[in-house]
C-alpha cells in the first residue's frame, strides 16, 4: 500500500510539474510522453525474459511493470472502483469478456490498428471483424485489445503410464482411470471443456458451449457431480505449481491444464507427458493488452503502440513459444525461428506449433467467455459440484 | 535556549514547548494510552461494521450499490454454499478434536513431568514451526503425503502395505491432517498456559488418592485448564473454516471452506455475498467467544490473579 501511495504521490507531483512546464512552453500532451514511459500492469507470463530490458530495448520504451494475477475480479475492482486508471497506462487480461466490461465502463480506449505496423501479422481469426476470435479483442465492433498470447487448452497425459495416446475428453471420465484424473478448479474452463465433450459426443445438446443456458449448465454440472461421486477425480488443481506437482509426481496420469504445466512437468519428471489433441474440441482463449483512458490522458499512446508492435512481432511470439509454450494468433514464427536457428530448439518449437494448429483446427472448439450471460447459474452449479 | 535544571543532584532535561506539548501534564502524551483503542476501532470495529453493512447492499454488474436486501444471505443459505460451509465446520470440529487428543496431553506432560526451568523451552519447541510461512509448511506436506510420497514409500518399504494409500492427500482426511499440523501448537501453547494455573502437587495428590491417569485428566485437569482448551478450540475452529490455503493445497476435488467461498464470490464479482459469508463467520466467532467466556471466563487465561 505504501508503495502504491508513494507511486501515486510521485505520479501526481510529476504530473503537476510536467503540466506546469507544458503550460509555460505551450506544448501539447504528447510532450508528456517524451520519456516513452509505460506503466504496465501485466501478468508475469507476459514477460518471457528475466527482466523487461529486452522488451524495452526492442520497443524503445521504458516499462514500469507491476505484476498482476490472472484473477479477473482483481482487474475489475482495481480498474472500475479502484485507482487502476491513475496508476496504469496499460494492463493485460483475458480477451473475450474483459474488454467488454472495461469498454462499457469507459476504462479502456478504442485502439487505432493503423498505428501498429505488425497488426497485419495477426491471423484473420482475430484481424477480420467476422473472424472466429474477432469478439475477443472487440467491444461494440471496435478494437480495444491486442492479443499477445493464446492457446487451445487441452489434456496432458503421461503416455508411459497410460500406455498410449489419448484423443478424447472421454478418457477423463473413463472408469479405468478412476482417481488418477484432475481437472482445473475453475468453472470457466472445466465446464466449457466438459460441455464440449458432452455436446460433441452426442450426450447432451448444448447450443453454445461458451455461453450456456441455466439448464445446460445444470446438465454439465450434474454429469461432473456424478463423476465426482464415483471417485473419478483425484482433485481439482489450482495454480501452476500444483498442476506441475500433480503431473510430475505421478499423482495423476492425466489432467486438463495449461500447456506450460505439461512442458514443465515433462521436463521436471523426465516422463513422456504429452499435450494431446482432443477430437471433440478445446476451450480456446487469448490474453490481451489494453490501453487505459488514464494512459491516453498521460500521453502514453505512443509507448503503448510500440509495446503492442513488439508483442505482435515474431521476435516476441517465438520467445513466448519457446519459454512458456504459448503463442499469439500471429504469423511469421516459423520463418523467424528458421532465421535464428542458433537461438531456439527449432524442431521442438515447430512440433509445438504444429500441435497447436491441429488443436485450433478442431471443429468443436469453443472460445473463452469470461462473463457468460448466466454467470450466476455457473457459480451456483459449480458450488454444487464442489459440495458433491 | 533554556538551560537544564538540577533537582536533588540529578540533571533534568530542559523544558521546551515541544516537550511540554508531548509530555506535559496537559500534553498530547496523555492520549497515548488511547492509541490501541483507536487502532482497534480503525482496524477491527469499522471494517467489521462495514462488512455487515455491505452484506445487505445491492449487487451490481461489477460492484455494489447502497440498498437493503438480504438477497446475499438468501443466496448463501439457499444454495450448496451452505452445505459446503457445514462440511467445513464438521472438518474443523474433527481437527479440533484431533488437535486436543494429540496436543493437550503434551501440555499436561510438559507441566507435570518436565523440570520447571525447562518447561518454557520445551513449549518453545512446539511454537518454532510457526516461524515458517504457513504456505511452505502446508506445501511441504505434499511430497510426504502423496501416493509416491515419503509416508507411502515408508509404509510400502516396511511391508505394511502393498499399494500406496490415497487418503492422506486430496481428500477430507488430507485437510484434517493439514489443519492439525498447522494448528496443533495452539492447543499445546494454550493448554500449557492454562496448565500453569494448576499446581504441580495436584498431580501428586491425585496419584496418592489412587486416581488413574484418565480419571485425573477428565475430572481434574481438563476442568481446570478449560479456558485454555476453549481458546485453542476457537482459534483452530475459526481458522479451519476460514483459511482457504489448506483445502486448496491438500483438499480433494472441489474441497472448500468459508475462505474459498468468499474468494469464489469475489471472483464472480458478487461482493455482497462475500461480505455476507464474512459476516456469518464473524457472528460464529463472536458467539463462540461469548459462550466460552460465559462458561469459563476466558480472561483467566491472561490474568494470573484470577487463575
Amino acid at each position: 500500500m505504501n508503495n502504491q501511495y508513494e507511486f501515486s504521490r510521485r505520479l501526481f507531483m510529476g504530473g503537476l510539474a510536467a503540466t506546469a512546464g507544458m503550460t509555460a512552453l505551450g506544448r501539447t500532451g504528447s510532450a508528456l510522453a517524451a520519456d516513452n514511459k509505460l506503466n504496465l500492469w501485466a501478468a508475469p507470463i507476459a514477460k518471457p525474459f528475466k527482466t523487461w530490458d529486452e522488451v524495452n530495448a526492442k520497443a524503445g520504451i521504458n516499462i514500469a511493470w507491476s505484476p498482476k494475477s490472472a484473477s479477473a475480479d482483481e482487474a475489475l475492482t482495481k480498474m472500475l472502483v479502484g485507482d487502476g486508471q491513475k496508476l496504469y497506462d496499460a494492463f493485460t487480461d483475458n480477451g473475450g469478456g474483459m474488454e467488454d466490461a472495461m469498454g462499457q465502463n469507459k476504462v479502456i480506449a478504442k485502439l487505432d490498428t493503423s498505428r501498429m505496423k505488425n497488426w497485419g501479422l495477426l491471423r484473420d481469426d482475430v484481424k477480420s471483424p467476422s473472424g472466429v476470435a474477432a469478439h475477443s479483442v472487440r467491444y461494440n465492433g471496435d478494437v480495444y485489445g491486442v492479443p499477445y498470447i493464446a492457446n487451445a487448452d487441452s489434456l496432458a497425459y503421461d503416455k508411459g503410464a497410460i500406455g498410449g495416446d489419448i484423443d478424447t475428453w472421454g478418457a477423463v471420465f473413463d472408469s479405468q482411470f478412476k482417481g488418477r484424473v484432475a481437472m482445473q478448479d475453475d468453472f470457466g474452463p472445466t465446464l466449457t471443456n466438459t460441455a464440449i465433450y458432452l455436446h460433441e459426443s452426442g450426450k447432451v445438446e448444448i447450443k453454445d458451449r461458451s455461453n450456456m443456458s441455466p439448464d445446460e449448465v445444470k446438465a454439465v454440472c450434474q454429469f461432473l457431480i456424478d463423476q465426482k461421486k464415483k471417485g473419478q477425480f483425484r482433485t481439482f488443481w489450482n495454480g501452476f505449481a500444483q498442476g506441475v506437482d500433480l503431473m510430475a509426481s505421478g499423482e495423476v496420469v492425466m489432467m486438463s491444464c495449461w500447456e506450460p504445466i505439461q512442458r514443465v512437468s515433462a521436463k521436471k519428471s523426465k516422463k513422456d507427458i504429452v499435450y494431446g489433441t482432443m477430437k471433440e474440441g478445446h476451450q480456446v482463449w487469448n490474453n490481451i493488452v489494453m490501453l487505459t483512458n488514464g494512459g491516453v490522458k498521460r500521453g502514453r499512446e505512443g509507448a503503448f503502440y510500440s509495446l503492442c508492435d513488439t508483442f505482435l512481432s515474431p521476435w516476441y511470439t517465438t520467445r513466448q513459444l519457446s519459454r512458456f509454450g504459448f503463442a499469439s494468433l500471429t504469423t511469421g514464427m516459423v520463418e523467424y525461428m528458421d532465421a535464428n536457428a542458433d537461438k531456439f530448439n527449432v524442431a521442438d518449437l515447430k512440433a509445438v506449433l504444429a500441435r497447436k494448429e491441429t488443436r485450433y483446427a478442431v471443429k468443436g472448439n469453443a472460445w473463452q467467455n469470461v462473463y457468460p450471460k448466466n454467470l450466476r447459474a455457473y457459480q451456483e452449479w459449480w458450488s454444487r459440484v464442489q459440495a458433491a | 535556549m533554556s538551560q537544564p535544571t538540577t533537582t536533588g543532584g540529578r540533571r533534568q532535561p530542559a523544558s521546551s514547548p515541544l516537550s511540554d506539548l508531548l509530555t506535559g501534564e496537559r500534553g498530547l502524551g496523555r492520549y497515548a494510552f488511547y492509541l490501541p483503542l483507536a487502532f482497534l476501532i480503525a482496524f477491527f470495529v469499522v471494517p467489521m461494521l462495514l462488512t455487515l453493512v455491505w452484506s445487505v447492499f445491492e449487487r451490481t454488474n461489477f460492484w455494489m450499490e447502497p440498498g437493503f436486501t438480504f438477497g446475499a444471505y438468501a443466496d448463501f443459505f439457499g444454495s450448496a454454499r451452505f452445505e459446503n460451509f457445514l462440511r467445513a465446520m464438521k472438518s474443523s470440529a474433527i481437527s479440533v478434536l484431533v488437535a486436543f487428543v494429540l496436543g493437550f496431553p503434551i501440555a499436561v506432560f510438559v507441566r507435570s513431568s518436565v523440570p520447571e526451568k525447562a518447561q518454557h523451552k520445551a513449549i518453545l519447541l512446539f511454537i518454532l514451526p510457526f516461524m515458517i510461512s504457513e504456505v511452505i509448511r502446508i506445501f511441504a506436506l505434499r511430497p510426504i503425503l502423496g501416493r509416491h510420497g515419503v509416508l507411502n514409500d515408508a509404509l510400502i518399504g516396511s511391508g505394511l502395505i502393498d499399494d500406496p494409500i490415497s487418503i492422506f492427500i486430496y481428500t477430507p482426511t488430507g485437510v484434517v491432517i493439514g489443519e492439525v499440523m498447522s494448528y496443533l501448537p495452539f492447543m499445546v501453547f494454550c493448554g500449557f498456559l492454562a496448565m500453569e494455573s494448576v499446581p504441580r502437587y495436584i498431580f501428586e495428590v491425585c496419584d496418592d488418592l489412587g486416581s488413574d491417569t484418565l480419571t485425573t485428566l477428565r475430572r481434574v485437569i481438563v476442568p481446570l485448564a478449560a479456558p485454555g482448551i476453549l481458546a485453542a478450540t476457537i482459534f483452530i475452529f475459526i481458522n479451519g473454516i476460514g483459511v482457504f490455503l489448506i483445502p486448496d493445497i491438500l483438499g480433494g476435488p472441489g474441497a472448500v471452506n468459508a475462505g474459498t467461498l468468499v474468494l469464489n464470490a469475489i471472483s464472480a464479482l458478487d461482493f455482497p455475498l462475500a461480505m455476507a459469508i464474512a459476516a456469518i463467520m464473524l457472528v460464529i466467532l463472536m458467539a463462540l467467544l461469548l459462550i466460552g467466556h460465559w462458561l469459563f471466563d476466558l480472561t483467566k487465561l491472561l490474568d494470573p490473579a484470577k487463575r
